[in-house]
Formats: C-alpha cells, structure tokens, sequence
C-alpha cells in the first residue's frame, strides 16, 4: 500500500494526525449551541463545546444560540454566555423577521456587544421567509453600512431564495453563505463569482463530501472559501479531517482554515 | 499511521445508470488515505436487483488482485424459488470472497419478515453471516420490526441517511440486541463516538467511510481523535469488522 497522506511528512494532514492539532489557529466561523428538537446532542453547553475547541485548537468559534434562533433567548444573553468564555466565543446576532422591534433595540446594542458579537445569523428558509423580503432590510442595510458579515442559512433551494438578488442590492456587507447552497453549486459559486466581492462560501455539511471542496475550490478558489461546522452538530475532528481530506493544496487548506478570515477580520478580534 | 489497521465496512462500488467508481478507483482512495481492507457491496443493489448485482460485484472482486476487497451479496425471500439453499448460497459466497449478505425490501417488494426470509436468516444467524442493514433508509419502523423478527443475527448498520446524528433511533437498537453494531459513517455529531462507547463499550462500533458518497479520510480522522484509548481506537478502525468476518462459518 501507497503512503497515506497522514503518513506525508511535515504536511498538514500528518501533523493533525499525530498531534490532534494543527499548528496555526483555525476559526470555526459557523456553530450554535444548546439543545435542538430534532437531535440529541450529550455536549451542547458553553463549557463542553469550549473544551471540545481547545481539544480540537479552535480560536474562535462564531455561533448563535439555538434558543435564540428559536425565539426563546435574546441576543444580549448570548452575549453573557461568550463573556464567560472570551477567548473562544464569538458569536452573530440572530435576526428573526417576525421580531421587528427586537431587531431595531438588538442592532443600536450591536457596538456595546464588541469584541463578542462580530456579524448577523439569517436563516430565511427557518423562519418562513425569503431573503429578500422586507423583514430583512433593516438589518440588512445595518450590515451593508457597517460592513459586517452575515451568515446566511443557504441549501439546494437557495435559488429560490433570492440570495443572489440580494447580495447584488448590498454590496458592502460580507455574506457568508453557510452550506455552499448544498448541492446548488453552481448557483453558490455565481453568487461568489458574480458578486461585488462580497461573498464567501461557509463550509458547514461539506467537509467528507467525497469532491465537493475540490469542486468548490476550482470553481472560486479557496481565497472565498471558509471553514465551518455546525458544533455541536458535527464534530471539529470530522469537518478538519474532511478539509485535509480533499485533494487541494496546503495553501488552500490554509486560506479555508484560517487566512481567509484573517484577512478579513484581522488577527485581534 | 500504519500502527493502525483501518478496515472500513460501508463501501460501494461498480456502476448503477452512471459511471460510478470500481475496484481500481476504490484501492486508490484506500490507498490515499490508509485503508487496508474494505467490506463492498454494489451501487445499484436497489434499482439493479439481487441477480446483477451479486453476479456483478463478484466480477469486481476479480480486479483486486492483492485481495484487500471483501464483497457482500443480496438476499432474496424463500419463499418464491429465487433464493439458494442456504448451504449452498454460503458455499459460493466463500468461493467468490463474500464475506456479508444485505437486503433491499422495499426496493425489491417483499416483506422482510420470518415467513418471507426465515430460512436464509436462520442460517446466517447459525453460521453467524453478518447482515449489513442498508436496505431501511429513514424507515424506522421497518427496520425496529426487522430487529424484531431476527434478534439474533449479526447486524450492521452502515445506513448514512443523513449526518445530522440520529441516537434517539439507533440507541434503543443497540440497548436491545447485543449483535447490533453500528457502522459510523454519517455520524458526525461532535463528541458522539466516544459517547456512544462509553456506553456500549468500542465492540459495538465498526469504521465505515460510505464511499463514494464521502471520502474516507474525515471518518479516520474523527476516530482517530475521538479521545478513546487506543485499544479502543484499533477495535473500531478495523479489529471488530475483521473479528465478525472471520468468525463466519462459511
């Protein structure tokens, strides 16, 4: 039997098989927490989830409470639950359209929730609506003038979504698109290719697809990639062993893993 | 790495309406990822039926020369004359290196009850055959019903039937027989392998990559860094798929 890429010396792939660890910081940029209907999740609490990054060498994790997606949590709570964990948790306001007040008082708090609150969660096909709908421009707006990101809950249907239409309308604002639009890859990577530079494609679901990042990779290149996971969904392990599974190169693996949203964010945040 | 012998129960291969990946294709991954062996059954069991696909996989097999390539056969019900004697049916599989058989109910309209498939079940308990579950997609009651029927066969399920983690359906299996194992393709839930051992104990687990859906090195990785002891670690990468195989009485 050929060598295995675990067995590579000094790449990426061996270093994380031997040591658990890869020796830059990674930055899980899409994850939630806390029990969800529909799962059974042993180690959906801030101190797992947090022992889980360490073990895992996660900088930061950047998710939005499943509660507060729900409706049951108010975004000023999450933001208690990252201050007892500053060094690892980040967190994206959730914007529920129903909520339109709560939209308006969260976002004038948005400035006071700094460094934990780094962007906006939108999850149009969850909440009944498209993302081109009204409910969505205040906040939208909000992100284009500020230029943060926006993680976006996108799938196959997306093109049905208006995602495309609505990336084009803010062209400040950095979205996100969490799941590539799974399956609709094609539509993804017009998003990402036909945008004004202001769209990148959030991993989360992908990694251990057998080719998928390869496509992805070819089809926008890994600078407009990034890496996500779901947590406590999917497990760190999985989704960077999916990343250094596929057949792309370390400079690559390192623009999903890391660079890209340095650049993006910086190093300090 | 190759302290670790990885032997992964959840591979297809051979073409259905497309092109799909074969044997040479399956032996390159594994060789990139550091697979050593691998359990496979056809790509098209379900739309392709029993008949093709047994004949076709054990074709397949002959293009593995170094013999790392473990096939698996379908079943057919009794009851219709289409299914061998069993002594039989187990002659030729040891003659064509099938280790396991499967079954496709829905796909090939029968009832996968004692009446239908008794005979060729009880002879795969007796001789401890294992029977890889990948016919019950998302039909859990069927498959609940199935477990009831034949308790004490050796079961796998290799199902990925979607990575969202699915322990309120497969828990209460592993609860209840004790020949119930479970393939980890798919379950991806952070921190859920080692949970899962735990409370069954690391023989209940078997690596399965479900190629050539995903790829096999994000399972190994998982695995590999599941926070296990290492004994743990060998039995579920490949000591427990090896031990079943090799305890069949073919």
């Amino acid at each position: 039997m050929k060598r295995s890429i675990w067995e590579k010396e000094n790449s990426l792939a061996a270093a994380m098989w031997n040591n658990g660890k890869l020796d830059f910081p990674v930055y899980d940029m899409h994850g939630h927490m806390g029990p969800h209907n529909a799962i059974c999740f042993k180690h959906c609490s801030a101190e797992d989830m947090v022992a889980h990054l360490k073990r895992a060498g996660i900088k930061h994790l950047v998710f939005s409470h499943h509660a507060n997606l729900l409706g049951f949590m108010k975004n000023e709570s999450v933001v208690e639950i990252c201050k007892e964990h500053p060094d690892f948790l980040r967190m994206y306001a959730g914007i529920i359209p129903q909520q339109q007040e709560t939209i308006k008082s969260d976002l004038a708090m948005f400035d006071k929730w700094s460094p934990y609150a780094v962007g906006l969660k939108i999850l149009p096909i969850y909440h009944n609506h498209k993302l081109e709908d009204k409910e969505y421009e205040y906040a939208l707006s909000f992100a284009n003038e500020r230029k943060i990101p926006v993680l976006i809950h996108t799938w196959g249907n997306a093109p049905e979504c208006g995602i495309y239409e609505t990336i084009c309308k803010y062209p400040d604002a950095k979205f996100f698109l969490a799941h590539c639009c799974f399956g609709a890859w094609d539509y993804a990577a017009r998003c990402v290719n036909e945008s004004n530079g202001n769209v990148w494609l959030e991993l989360t679901a992908v990694p251990g697809e057998r080719g998928i990042i390869e496509k992805l990779v070819e089809m926008v290149g890994s600078e407009k990639i990034l890496f996500g996971t779901d947590l406590p969904w999917f497990d760190e392990y999985q989704a960077i062993g999916g990343v250094l599974s596929a057949d792309i190169t370390e400079d690559d693996i390192k623009n999903i893993l890391y660079r890209n949203i340095e650049k993006l964010l910086g190093t300090d945040w | 790495m190759k302290d670790l012998f990885f032997f992964d129960g959840n591979c297809r291969i051979g073409d259905n309406l497309e092109k799909m990946p074969g044997t040479k294709e399956l032996l390159a991954e594994m060789d990139r990822y550091g697979v050593d062996k691998a359990l496979v059954r056809h790509n098209a069991i379900a739309p392709g039926g029993a008949a093709y696909t047994n004949e076709n996989i054990t074709e397949l097999l002959k293009e593995d020369v170094e013999k790392r390539l473990v096939g698996v056969w379908s079943i057919l019900p009794d009851t219709c004359g289409e299914q061998q004697e069993p002594d039989q049916f187990f002659k030729e599989m040891k003659e064509n290196r099938i280790g396991a058989i499967t079954l496709s109910p829905v796909q090939h309209h029968y009832i996968p009850r004692r009446n239908v498939i008794g005979k060729i079940m009880d002879a795969a308990r007796e001789r401890k055959v294992p029977v890889l579950l990948n016919a019950f997609a998302e039909k859990w009651y069927e498959l609940y019903d199935f477990m009831e029927q034949f308790p004490d066969n050796i079961c796998i399920y290799t199902e990925a039937c979607g990575k969202w983690g699915y322990d309120r359906y497969i828990q209460p299996l592993l609860d209840s027989y004790s020949n119930f194992y479970f393939g980890t393709a798919g379950y991806w839930v952070q921190d859920g392998i080692s949970d899962l051992v735990k409370k069954y104990g690391a023989e209940r687990f078997i690596y399965g990559s479900n190629f050539p859906r995903y790829n096999h090195g994000n399972g190994m990785l998982q695995i590999k860094h599941a926070g296990l002891k290492d004994e743990e670690i060998r039995k579920i990468a490949g000591e427990n798929l090896n031990s079943l195989l090799n305890g069949a009485d073919l």
